[in-house]
């Protein structure tokens, strides 16, 4: 029940969002549909009068049907970019089996009697078409556009990944920010729009004769209308695109707070991480949120704008340990502070550039990292215990999972077993409370904002001070879960805006600020 | 008003129909007859251009049907179907009235004959103009397909085993009202059929086909009476009394069907 109310109070909440998202949905639906039929119905038609073509042509399209839909998009990205573009090509190359098949089912499947006769009559190949062959074909066409149709709005959640919008915007934003709310917001529209476009074509599939010839006449214009939403929620322009990932869309330290703190007004599409850094590399995008040791700042020569006005919390990284191993090892703690201070953002910069960029192990990075710093010592072979390392599933854990875990095995009498990959947060931090691991590198901002969840006033007053976050999770951690925090490690892994160098300097762009009044200007 | 020469068709390795000549006067009713394969439904869909043959000409009122463009040809030879080839999706109306819409009639000339030939083929045109043709018997969906094929006047009628499909006493019956209608005069009516009694019955001259040739050609009364040769005297044998009784007057058939129609109400 309290879910439920809190689902309604979302919706209430995002009503404009949701309304702008379910229209772009319905939009993309349309404009993907319409081209398969044009597409797809004049080439059912054709391989019905040379049937030696049919087989090539409904393999091909069959052959389209069975890639992945994700890695349709994917291979749509270095040939189309991102945007409305690649989206609606693959959708309605998705779209197109299902309308070509049924075409040639449909008509292939009109009683032979009939088409002599209508030969016989004297009626031309385009009168046989329109009066007899496309009428009589009509249900099962229109089966094979109900099915396109519920297909296409599926996989149109599908779009957001590639900044084409969409309901999948709320669905990958809840997913990323673990909020059911938000997903719900998104899939159970998106479930109601495919229910009810099936219904109504489904109505129409069993009309009757003069219901067709109606049907025929009146739906070219309504498909053109609903293709239209597509274009209509366009928000105010500028001259600067922004992407951002979903989960950065819903979060109050990401898309909200810039706006209500700054008041930035800028273009924005919701994108996938994965695509987001290449997009703006190839000048798809202006700016992009992301984090501030990612790799890829490096390998994209992208520049960090300064937050400054304080709006994402910081997010210093430090090894957090169970209190009972670390009263049992003693020797532990000092061992793990010793990384403290020692890595700054752009140190971890480029170690994540080696890891995800020239494919080095983790391992064998943190090994030229500690012999590069003195700090490297071979491996005691011990026995007096075992420390259970956790790591998320992203390189800077595995590399920081590593150091430790050297650390440990140089200078101390104990082993390690790292269990890395434990996908995120939650994972971790549930296996570090349940005793499945004894320690982990986590994120001052994640434990505040994704784990503790203090009152928005307590997070207001603690935001961009680095210092009284750390206390305030550190104290917290102790009392709540006799966790202990050790020495932050020393980088920012905070979530930072950031923009081609090159176009940053020529618009003399530094700072969040800067940005702002430069899209001001802009504008007038 | 209908010359063909030398006409062949194959399929593949089958001679279909092989060097056929003949001609038909005007107003003359013409009955191909033979066992299925003979050839002579192809050779009927020669005349409207459903076939095209490999070689030999084809001559409709002196013009050669080659040089006019099918679907003008096609729009002045009515055609009735074995299986009524009516559109499923077509009133009964819509239905008789494809050919007249196609020429460009307009649309009180197309009721007015629409329930004119209703009426001549007893289906009351109140009840049935609206139906589809689901909806009718199989009888009746074989009188309309005779109606559309009668609808824009015709001077050539192609009948491809028009009352094949039928049982036989709904078949007499049909036969009964189609012979009865007096603008069956002046057409020149070719009808494929493998039913001696029928083909005796409506026939001014049967032409007796077998493997894609003419074994006789006569009239009734010389394929009954001087046969040609074995094929032919062998074709009649099983039905040769009461095919003569009928020649010589010993059998009165329109009594005959009278019956069979008095039969079928009392069934009903």
């Amino acid at each position: 029940m309290d879910e439920s109310e809190s689902l309604w109070q979302f919706m209430h909440q995002q009503s404009g969002k949701l309304l702008q998202q379910t229209l772009q949905h319905i939009g993309l639906t349309f404009i993907s549909l319409l081209i398969a039929v044009l597409i797809g119905l004049p080439l059912g038609i054709y391989i019905t009068r040379h049937k030696r073509a049919a087989g090539l042509v409904l393999g091909i399209a069959g052959v389209l049907q069975t890639i992945p839909s994700i890695a349709l998009l994917g291979f749509m990205i270095p040939l189309l970019g991102i945007g409305p573009l690649p989206a609606i090509t693959a959708l309605f190359l998705y779209a197109l089996l299902p309308v070509i098949r049924n075409t040639y089912t449909g008509i292939d499947g009109v009683d032979p009697g009939v088409r002599e006769a209508a030969v016989a009559m004297g009626m031309t190949s385009t009168q046989r078409l329109f009066r007899v062959d496309l009428v009589l074909a009509f249900p099962v066409i229109m089966a094979g556009i109900r099915t396109a149709t519920v297909i296409t709005v599926g996989v149109a959640t599908l779009a957001a990944y590639i900044a084409a919008g969409g309901l999948g915007e709320f669905i990958f934003g809840g997913i990323a920010l673990n909020n059911t709310n938000m997903i719900l917001a998104g899939a159970i529209p998106a479930a109601l729009l495919a229910i009810l476009l099936d219904f109504l074509l489904s109505l129409l599939q069993r009309t009757s004769t003069k219901g067709r010839r109606i049907t025929l006449r009146v739906m070219p214009p309504v498909i053109l209308l609903l293709s239209s939403f597509y274009w209509l929620p366009m928000g105010y322009s500028s001259r600067l695109l922004a992407g951002f990932t979903p989960e950065f869309m819903g979060r109050k330290d990401g898309d909200i707070g810039l706006r209500s703190t700054y008041g930035l007004q800028i273009r924005t599409v919701v994108i996938s991480d994965a695509v987001m850094y290449k997009a703006i590399y190839n000048g798809k995008l202006d700016v992009i949120s992301g984090y501030s040791t990612d790799g890829r700042l490096e390998a994209y020569d992208l520049a960090v704008l300064d937050d400054d006005k304080k709006i994402f919390p910081p997010y210093y990284a430090a090894p957090v340990v169970r209190r009972d191993v670390l009263q049992q090892h003693p020797e532990l703690a000092p061992v793990l502070n010793m990384l403290a201070g020692r890595i700054n953002d752009s140190v971890m910069t480029a170690l994540n550039y080696r890891v995800e960029y020239l494919h080095q192990s983790p391992e064998q990075c943190a090994h030229d990292f500690l012999l590069s710093r003195g700090l490297y010592r071979s491996p005691r072979n011990g026995n007096k215990g075992v420390i259970r390392l956790g790591s998320k599933i992203f390189p800077e854990q595995y590399i920081l999972t590593n150091i430790y875990a050297q650390l440990i095995l140089g200078y101390t009498d104990l082993t390690v077993d790292s269990k890395t990959g434990l996908g995120g947060t939650k994972i971790c931090f549930e296996a570090l409370v349940n005793n499945r691991i004894d320690l982990y590198p986590e994120y001052t901002g994640t434990a505040l904002l994704a784990i503790l969840r203090p009152p928005p006033g307590e997070t207001e007053r603690l935001a961009g001070n680095r210092d009284s976050v750390y206390n305030y999770v550190r104290r917290r951690f102790e009392t709540m879960y006799d966790l202990e925090w050790l020495d932050p490690i020393g980088f920012n892994n905070a979530y930072a805006l950031m923009m081609r160098r090159g176009q940053a300097q020529q618009l003399g762009i530094h700072t969040i600020s800067d940005l702002v009044d430069y899209l001001k200007k802009d504008k007038l | 008003m209908i010359v063909v020469k030398n006409i062949t068709k194959t399929f593949g390795a089958h001679k279909a129909v092989d060097d056929i000549s003949f001609s038909v006067k005007e107003g003359e009713n013409l009955v191909f007859l033979g066992t299925s394969g003979c050839g002579k439904t192809t050779l009927l869909k020669m005349i409207n251009r459903l076939i095209e043959p490999d070689s030999g000409g084809i001559w409709i009122a002196g013009q050669k049907i080659e040089d006019q463009r099918p679907e003008e040809l096609r729009k002045k030879i009515g055609y009735v179907f074995q299986n009524t080839g009516l559109f499923p999706h077509y009133t009964i109306e819509e239905n008789i009235g494809i050919v007249p819409r196609l020429l460009g009639w307009d649309k009180g000339k197309i009721a007015a004959r629409t329930s004119d030939l209703l009426e001549k083929l007893h289906l009351p045109s109140d009840q049935y103009r609206t139906a589809y043709p689901h909806e009718l018997s199989g009888g009746q969906q074989q009188r309309v397909g005779i109606a559309r094929a009668l609808a824009a006047y015709p001077p050539v009628l192609l009948m491809d085993e028009p009352f094949g499909a039928l049982d036989p006493i709904t078949r007499a019956s049909v036969r009964k009202d189609f012979k009865k209608l007096d603008e069956l005069r002046s057409k020149t009516i070719i009808l494929v059929t493998h039913d001696v009694q029928e083909a005796f019955e409506l026939a001014d001259r049967i032409f007796l086909l077998d493997k894609g040739k003419i074994v006789q050609q006569g009239t009734p009364d010389q394929l009954l009476f001087e046969p040609s040769g074995d094929y032919a005297r062998n074709f009649f044998e099983d039905q040769r009394f009461q095919l003569e009784a009928g020649r010589i007057g010993a059998t009165d058939y329109p009594a005959l069907i009278r019956a069979f129609d008095h039969f079928r109400k009392r069934q009903s």
